[in-house]
């Protein structure tokens, strides 16, 4: 890329883009979304019950 | 009462200017997944650990299988969306001799007690601090809280709770002090301490759960780790409490023929954006001026009515899509309104699915 794209002068100091704020847009972003999730989690599984002893569950839980 | 729908014209204050219309919304819901996932998991767990000691002692939902509940046939499902106001839904229920079992979300509990249906298992989930109490009146209310949060005034749910509120309190402290003892309510570990006080103090019948919090498959699962702390049964909640609700109908009771009234998942087009569940967090996240990218309007064909939705309502009407298709049960939507239509949904009418006529 930096082949096709040249600029027509040297700058005398490095130059280097500041991407601090699209961070903190995305860190905001993420902040507000939080409060727009859910009461709980949905979980994408076949079964709806898990731990209740029963032979037709996916799984068993861990003796622990 | 009316008993069919017609929507005024769309009020010109639910029309934003900028972008196509609910696009944002769709990327938001399909996102919420993990991010509500890393809000609930803190409070839920810290809520177990205090919850414990009432687990260790209390009954866990395995216990409902050894109750009257099972006899019975089908289920109805109430949930606190805005149609159960538009339609005379507890003059029907009342006067249908249904015979099947109720269970109610702790949001239409006030509801339920005060148009005289007793729910026969009431779902509580939200692990909130202080709102989820409100449903069950909250002996600690004052003006100072109602000045902080206005949640309650703005709330579509249960009109009753935007009048004025603190004699509404009042009055529901009462209504579930005198039924409270009448009452089995499925609890999940997940509930505020302040919730959990209110079912002791009201002498609720509580059955404890937990929620999945995610997929008890994997390693390091936080599911496995709640339930090998607590032994309780864990349940695939949809989200949401209206949908643990119909889980619960199904999969823990095991009625093959649910119902549901008050599942909209939505709001009436002449709901103000202002009066929907997250208007506050949409606003801030993006300015009056893009709020049509971010509430989604679909079309329900079986009414010919449409409906529109924010991120969060949209996410659980696909997961509770994604599960109808999985579950061992008819699932009729009798709410009237709303946006859960799709596969694994048979649309009828109230009236239609308490008579026992299929769609």
């Amino acid at each position: 890329m930096s082949d096709v794209l040249k600029g027509n002068f040297q700058p005398q100091r490095k130059v280097s883009v500041d991407d601090r704020s699209e961070e903190l847009s995305s860190q905001f972003e993420r902040e507000a979304l939080k409060r727009l999730g859910g009461s709980i989690a949905f979980v994408s599984k076949t079964k709806f019950l898990y731990g209740t002893g029963r032979a037709n569950e996916d799984s068993k839980p861990d003796a622990t | 009462m009316k008993t069919q729908s017609r929507m005024p014209p769309e009020p010109v204050q639910n029309r934003g200017s900028q972008g196509s219309k609910g696009t944002l919304g769709r990327r938001i819901a399909s996102s919420l997944e993990n991010i509500t996932l890393e809000k609930v998991t803190q409070v839920g767990f810290a809520n177990a650990l205090m919850n414990a000691p009432l687990i260790a002692s209390g009954k866990n939902i395995s216990a409902l299988q050894e109750t009257f509940l099972m006899k019975r046939e089908g289920a109805l499902v109430i949930a606190a969306g805005p149609s159960i106001h538009r339609y005379d839904t507890a003059k029907l229920i009342k006067e249908s001799g249904f015979k099947g079992i109720i269970v109610a979300t702790e949001s239409a509990m006030a509801w339920c007690l005060r148009h005289g249906i007793t729910p026969d298992l009431v779902v509580t989930l939200d692990p909130h601090a202080s709102r989820i109490v409100r449903w069950f009146g909250d002996p600690n209310l004052t003006e100072a809280m109602l000045a902080r949060d206005d949640y309650f005034a703005r709330q579509d749910m249960d009109p009753k709770f935007q009048e004025d509120q603190l004699r509404f309190n009042r009055e529901l402290l009462e209504l579930v002090d005198r039924y409270g003892s009448w009452i089995r309510i499925a609890v999940a570990s997940s509930a505020s301490p302040s919730v959990v006080d209110r079912i002791v103090k009201t002498r609720m019948q509580a059955y404890w759960w937990n929620p999945m919090y995610d997929d008890y498959d994997k390693e390091d699962s936080l599911t496995r780790k709640i339930h090998a702390l607590n032994n309780l049964p864990c349940v695939n909640a949809g989200g949401n409490v209206g949908s643990a609700c119909w889980v619960f109908a199904h999969a823990v009771l095991g009625k093959k023929r649910v119902g549901l009234v008050g599942m909209d998942f939505s709001y009436y087009a002449d709901t103000p954006y202002a009066q929907t569940q997250y208007y506050k967090e949409i606003l801030n996240l993006v300015g009056p001026d893009r709020l049509d990218n971010v509430f989604v309007r679909m079309m329900n064909p079986h009414l010919g009515l449409e409906f529109y939705t924010d991120p969060a309502y949209l996410w659980y009407r696909d997961a509770f899509l994604e599960m109808a298709q999985q579950a061992e049960c008819e699932t009729y939507n009798c709410t009237g309104g709303g946006i859960l239509f799709g596969p694994g949904i048979r649309w009828a009418t109230l009236s239609e699915f308490l008579s026992g006529a299929k769609a």
